[in-house]
């Protein structure tokens, strides 16, 4: 994953254990999705974090707002943390003005997934929309 | 430790675990789960344990030949699953669990979820990635949590975890 943080694109297939990861600031949309509990989190994520720290210091605010969507099934606490630390740094992004929402799709019924989702949203000072979904 | 009588076996893993193994045991774990009709926020309770409990084993505990770990769920009557795992832990280790366990198990509730949440948003990440909150979880997730050393070999012993998550 070397060549990640000068991409305009950042697109990780699925495994077993890491995530779907989609995240096309051209179409404002940044998605996450599938499991998430790899042997290590921060190797796996720690790219990830970096691409993002580098595609937001160098962009500038548009009207137009952008949307992170998580869907994920299982996911170990690592990577729970390493979620919160994501959500920070576009956090840092709407406090510099852009227009932001962060989207946590969960299945109607999992009130576990909800409840993950309440803690994030109070951690983070940024629009955080909990979405139930039927499947 | 022993799951009672009037539970039933539905999985159980005895033998080497790594991250080649783990997705095999959730997936066949979920699929289990599913056909016993447990609903997504309880199965979700059980496999996300057994994630976290799983690789804390293949991250801290001992690996000795003939001494393998092991990973068990059973069904308590209709009310409940019981996770039990089992895996070696040199004497160092058992000391630093009595007393983190210890601790753990005392606080209220209220506390319990003080520290999970402090945790996550305050803590650092251990060398191999860790958030410290593995076993916090398992705790906060459980209805039921009992843990027990039993000696083994020498400095070694097992270390037994039990929780149990009622419909």
């Amino acid at each position: 994953m070397s060549d990640l943080t000068t991409s305009e694109k950042l697109i990780i297939e699925p495994t077993f254990t890491t995530p779907e990861i989609k995240f096309d600031p051209q179409a404002r949309h940044f998605f996450i999705g599938g499991n998430s509990y790899p042997e290590n989190s921060l190797k796996f994520y720690g790219p990830v974090l970096q691409w993002v720290q580098n595609w937001s210091e160098r962009h500038v605010p548009i009207p137009e707002p952008i949307v992170v969507e998580v869907r994920l099934e299982y996911f170990n606490t690592s990577t729970a943390k390493v979620l919160l630390d994501l959500f920070r740094l576009f956090e840092v992004l709407h406090e510099k003005g852009q227009a932001l929402q962060i989207r946590w799709i969960y299945l109607e019924e999992d009130t576990e997934m909800e409840d993950a989702g309440l803690d994030y949203q109070a951690a983070v000072r940024v629009p955080f929309e909990l979405v139930p979904v039927n499947e | 430790m022993n799951v009672s009588y009037d539970s039933r076996l539905l999985f159980r893993h005895e033998g080497p675990l790594d991250m080649e193994v783990l997705p095999l045991l959730v997936h066949n774990l979920e699929g289990i789960l599913q056909r016993e009709g447990a609903r997504p926020p309880l199965r979700r309770k059980v496999v996300t344990c057994l994630i976290e409990l799983a690789q804390n084993i293949i991250h801290y505990a001992v690996h000795k030949e003939n001494y393998p770990p092991l990973l068990m769920v059973s069904r308590r009557n209709d009310k409940g699953f019981i996770l039990l795992t089992r895996n070696l832990v040199h004497y160092s280790q058992e000391l630093f669990l009595q007393n983190y366990l210890h601790n753990l198990t005392q606080m209220p509730r209220a506390e319990l979820e003080n520290l999970h949440y402090s945790t996550l948003t305050e803590g650092s990440y251990s060398d191999s990635g860790g958030a410290g909150l593995g076993l916090i979880q398992v705790l906060f997730k459980a209805d039921q949590f009992e843990y027990e050393f039993v000696p083994a070999d020498g400095e070694y012993s097992w270390f037994s975890v039990k929780a149990t998550f009622l419909s």
